[in-house]
């Protein structure tokens, strides 16, 4: 633009000064006003083809004017032909082949020396072509030329006209006549253009020479059987090529009238089409895939790309005219007003489709040239009609039925879509993505239902659980509470507990399934459920790895698991008879199995990405979150507060019975303890499967929802745990002290003299009393091994431990013991070391070691009162628990210690002491 | 477009024979270089504008050509091979208006070009590019004043070379 307006007025400004005067003397001289070059080129690009040659004629100036490389490369970029990358390798090839040649030639001619420079080229570049023109080809012809262009800016007019002159007849020679010759050429001269810097005119006119008779002849015409195009080529699909060839060439056509002669064009081709699309369509009614519908396909492909016949294909496609064939979505729910819900009618709809498809795609590969991608468009308009159509329907209908009926009916219908999808063949002319587009133009027909699933089957689940948790507490409180019946069974709760676990994991780990039949009050409403998975699975899919296409083993596989783990549950309900008032396994199962199935269905949809994923990935974290919350606080947490209730209120000396070895309150919340655990782990379980497996959440992610809830759950189950334990450490002792104050026989320790004058002993060993302590609190212990964490059971024993020590050191001083009776205490003592020692909890065993320390006081004879003395003051034997003054106290303890004390304090205390 | 243009929809013109003209403001903006230039001087534009180039019976077609096209949609500033394909024929108001003498017709264009006028211009070329079409060699070197510096071997070699793109 500058340099435009520069040139305007450097021109002109001179002229009405110095050249105003002058005028009229030089229009006398050269008659008429000058047009600046500039404007000359601009004139030329409004002239048509021919007259821009005639305009080259008139002289050298002008002829390199309309040679102009630039001009010509520019008609051919109108047209697509030009390829800029192209002709740069071209040029640097022809470069390099220069190159070579020069080398070669240097080495031949050795001692003519080469002249370097550019003026040195020209000079031989005027010269030699004459002679060496047959050991140069055209690219190097070229290559040479625009080098000498470059070469010498100077003399490039002359140099340019006289170069062109004599190389390019040669070159253009040839392609000039041929396209008149040989119409079979011409059907082919735009594909042929080549992009060569410096000979874009000839490669233009080649097109030129091919196609401008056709298209003025075309663009003269009055009606469809003039032009001498449709005369030349009889065949229709060369009268195709032609005219898809005139169309892009009419883009070239700058001159005058060019409006009016694209119009006329445009025009005969809608009537071309027009007549090849009857032709195709009467081909589409007679079914002659091979003959005229192929043919007239491959017409209009070339025409224009095809798009009207992959219309009228589409449109008047059997499939779109009778869709009911298909099926009904009705037939998805027999019976009136019935909660039924089968998937096979619509298992069968989408496996009719898969076959028409499928069909469809065979006929597409015979019809449609393979260049031409025809399934996707007919794919998306098959989803938008007719599945679309089919699912709405099914869904509204499916909805005003019942909300389960709805959730199943979305989930179902979505995997057996998705299915379909899968078992797409691509055609030829498929693009290599075929698949995930045919996933994800069927997935679009869900999108606009997945808002309303989503909320749904969280409501679903939120309604359903709350049911679930109310009808249990109702049941509760019509139950008499009185008949707590406490059972302990004897076997090993860990191991137990791992079995039922494992097959819960199995449960849980079990391959996606449409819609799990799991028992449970909720879904009793029976749904085919396995049936219709196996039938997708038999559209000849090439099957997920988890989608088995067997019959039978799904259902069997879906069956097994199931019923051993219901079993399971009996087995472990049954023991857990005891804590049903506080808690019900089974409830929390059936929880878990809604959660699942809810999740299940809902995780489905994540598959289809974007926002919807995003939403249904939010969705099943909200399922999972309010599983944890409903098994967590409404459940479990009332089932602990109300142990611990009934531990705080346990009175040991009001209840009449102690035949029964534990304590009952006691009993039952440590057995929640360990349901709390296990209810902990199938949670853990349910989370990693579930969720992070499913790539439902990130696992590490601190920030997930779903991650939080649990982490306060555990944390919920802890604290209750802790004050629990707390709650049933007290009731413990408090039995150890009931016991020992109600058990222990003041003969024990201190047996009566016989008349023989000896100590009656019934047997060696440790008393009855100790024995019942020993076990009591040794079964309530180890019920915790294995349920809770191994730091709170450390904890847990160490408290009881040191409560237990101190509960013996306030009934020993209850006692008297004598002589004989020590054997017994020593017993009982060792019996509880024993105990402790099985605890392996070290600081315990020092408490206990020195009890046993200091049971022997009692087994001294009283006459060695200085022995005894040494032994109370020995603190080292009691690892520092007991201080000689309180070792002092157990020594009053004896029998005899009122014949002993002051030989003894004697021995302690020394004479003068005694003295005092 | 600065608004004290509105006080003053007149502005004076000198051509390089002196004589002044006055046209609307918005007549003489079809002309980018008044444009320009107004939008330069801002307000006081109370001076007639001299244009050296262009003489008063040139300037008079050209400002009748701006006249009838006052209204037009401003001319967009890209001139790249698209907009040129895009240009339409001439029309018929246009058609008449060139039908001048040839001088006129090379006055018109070389004003347009120096007052940068875009459309006018364009016509202008397109007219010329009208009347030559069809003509021969000959005739075109007399229409553009070309002196022929070929020989008669070296014309006829030309026309060789492109036959191709004669008309059959």
């Amino acid at each position: 633009m500058a340099t435009r307006s520069n040139f305007k007025r450097v021109l002109p400004q001179a002229q009405p000064t110095v050249l105003a005067p002058l005028r009229t003397t030089q229009m006398v001289d050269e008659s008429k006003a000058i047009l600046p070059a500039e404007l000359i080129n601009t004139i030329l690009d409004y002239l048509p083809i021919a007259d821009m040659f005639t305009f080259a004629r008139t002289s050298k100036r002008m002829q390199e004017m309309v040679y102009d490389d630039t001009r010509w490369i520019q008609r051919l970029k109108s047209m697509d032909c030009w390829n800029d990358v192209e002709a740069k390798q071209r040029f640097e090839e022809a470069m390099r082949r220069k190159l070579e040649a020069q080398r070669a030639e240097e080495a031949q001619r050795t001692g003519v020396p080469l002249q370097g420079g550019g003026a040195g080229l020209g000079i031989g570049g005027i010269e030699q072509p004459r002679g060496s023109m047959t050991l140069f080809d055209a690219d190097e012809d070229i290559q040479r030329r625009s080098l000498e262009q470059k070469g010498r800016g100077r003399s490039s007019t002359l140099d340019k006209g006289f170069n062109d002159m004599t190389l390019t007849p040669t070159f253009t020679a040839a392609p000039e006549r041929s396209p008149m010759i040989d119409p079979q050429a011409a059907l082919k001269v735009i594909s042929g253009v080549r992009s060569i810097r410096g000979r874009a005119r000839q490669e233009y006119g080649k097109v030129y020479g091919a196609l401008a008779p056709y298209y003025f002849d075309l663009a003269r015409s009055r009606s469809h059987t003039d032009p001498v195009l449709f005369r030349t080529y009889r065949d229709p699909e060369q009268q195709a090529q032609m005219l898809a060839q005139l169309k892009i060439f009419a883009k070239s056509d700058f001159a005058q009238g060019w409006g009016q002669r694209e119009e006329k064009l445009d025009t005969m081709t809608g009537m071309f089409e027009n007549a090849v699309l009857r032709e195709f369509e009467t081909g589409c009614e007679e079914k002659d895939y091979d003959g005229r519908m192929k043919r007239f396909a491959s017409v209009l492909f070339h025409l224009n790309g095809g798009a009207a016949c992959l219309d009228s294909f589409i449109h008047n496609h059997p499939m779109m005219l009778d869709k009911e064939k298909l099926g009904s979505p009705r037939d998805c729910l027999p019976g009136l007003n019935s909660s039924q819900l089968t998937l096979e009618p619509s298992r069968e709809f989408f496996h009719g489709l898969a076959i028409a498809m499928n069909n469809e795609t065979a006929i597409i590969d015979r019809v449609f040239p393979p260049t031409f991608d025809v399934l996707q468009p007919f794919l998306e308009r098959v989803a938008e009609d007719i599945i679309s159509e089919y699912i709405t329907s099914l869904f509204d209908e499916a909805h005003d039925v019942s909300t389960d009926v709805y959730l199943k009916a979305v989930a179902g219908v979505f995997d057996q879509a998705s299915q379909l999808a899968i078992s797409l063949k691509p055609t030829k002319g498929s693009k290599a993505d075929f698949q995930e587009e045919a996933v994800r133009i069927i997935s679009r027909c869900f999108e606009q239902h997945i808002d309303l699933y989503l909320q749904e089957e969280l409501d679903f689940f939120k309604r359903k659980s709350v049911e679930q948790v109310e009808a249990w507490e109702k049941r509760l409180t019509e139950e008499e509470q009185t008949t707590e019946t406490f059972y302990m069974s004897n076997v090993n709760r860990k191991a137990a507990k791992q079995d039922f676990l494992s097959s819960f994991k199995k449960v849980v780990m079990m391959p996606v399934n449409v819609l799990p039949t799991i028992g449970g009050s909720g879904s009793r409403n029976s749904v085919v459920a396995a049936p219709a998975v196996n039938g997708s699975g038999g559209l000849d899919t090439p099957t997920r790895s988890d989608t088995p296409s067997g019959d039978g083993t799904r259902s069997l596989g879906l069956q097994a698991p199931t019923t051993e783990l219901a079993a399971k549950a009996a087995i472990m309900n049954s023991r857990l008879e005891g804590i049903r008032t506080l808690f019900s396994i089974e409830v929390a199962l059936d929880l878990t199995h809604k959660a699942k199935s809810s999740l299940e269905r809902a995780a489905r949809f994540v598959r289809l990405g974007g926002q919807s994923g995003e939403e249904a990935k939010e969705q099943c974290e909200q399922i999972f979150i309010f599983l944890v919350q409903i098994l967590g606080n409404r459940h479990m947490k009332l089932g602990f507060d109300k142990a611990v209730g009934h531990l705080a209120d346990y009175k040991p000396r009001e209840v009449a019975d102690h035949s029964k070895e534990g304590v009952a309150p006691l009993v039952a919340f440590l057995e929640l303890v360990n349901v709390g655990d296990l209810i902990q782990q199938m949670v853990e379980v349910f989370y990693l499967q579930e969720l992070v497996a499913a790539n439902l959440t990130d696992r590490d992610d601190f920030l997930s929802l779903a991650a939080k809830e649990k982490k306060k759950f555990e944390q919920m189950l802890d604290e209750r745990v802790a004050a629990g334990l707390n709650k049933g450490i007290d009731v413990l002792m408090d039995e150890v002290e009931y016991l020992c104050g109600t058990l222990q026989q003041p003969s024990d320790f201190n047996p009566p003299v016989g008349p023989n004058g000896i100590a009656q002993l019934a047997d060696i060993g440790p008393s009855e009393t100790a024995k019942r302590v020993v076990d009591m609190v040794s079964s309530h212990t180890s019920m915790l091994v294995g349920s809770t964490d191994k730091n709170v059971l450390d904890v847990f024993n160490q408290e009881v431990g040191v409560r237990l020590f101190t509960a013996i050191c306030k009934h020993l001083k209850r006692q008297r013991v004598s002589v004989d009776g020590a054997i017994v205490l020593i017993s009982d003592m060792n019996a509880y070391n024993a105990y402790i020692v099985s605890l392996r909890n070290k600081p315990l065993m020092q408490y206990f070691a020195a009890l046993r320390e200091l049971s022997q006081i009692y087994l001294i004879a009283p006459k060695e009162a200085k022995e005894i003395a040494t032994i109370i003051a020995d603190t080292d034997r009691y690892h520092g628990i007991f201080r000689a003054e309180e070792v002092y106290e157990y020594a009053e303890r004896r029998a005899d210690w009122y014949q002993i004390k002051s030989a003894v304090e004697k021995q302690m205390y020394g004479v003068g002491c005694w003295v005092m | 477009m600065s608004t004290e243009a509105t006080n003053a929809p007149k502005i004076k013109l000198v051509t390089s024979d002196n004589a002044e003209m006055e046209v609307d403001r918005q007549v003489a903006e079809r002309s980018i270089l008044i444009k320009n230039l107004l939008e330069d001087l801002g307000g006081d534009n109370d001076e007639a504008i001299p244009i050296p180039n262009v003489n008063e019976a040139v300037m008079k077609k050209v400002l009748e050509w701006c006249e009838h096209h006052r209204n037009d949609p401003p001319a967009s500033q890209d001139d790249d091979s698209d907009s040129r394909k895009k240009s339409t024929d001439i029309d018929e108001w246009d058609q008449k208006f060139m039908q001048v003498d040839q001088e006129m017709l090379f006055e018109i264009i070389l004003a347009a070009n120096y007052l940068d006028i875009k459309a006018l211009l364009d016509v202008g070329c397109k007219t010329v590019a009208n009347m030559i079409k069809g003509k021969s060699p000959d005739e075109i070197r007399k229409t553009f004043n070309i002196q022929n510096d070929f020989t008669p071997e070296e014309e006829e070699q030309i026309r060789r070379e492109n036959e191709w793109a004669e008309d059959r």
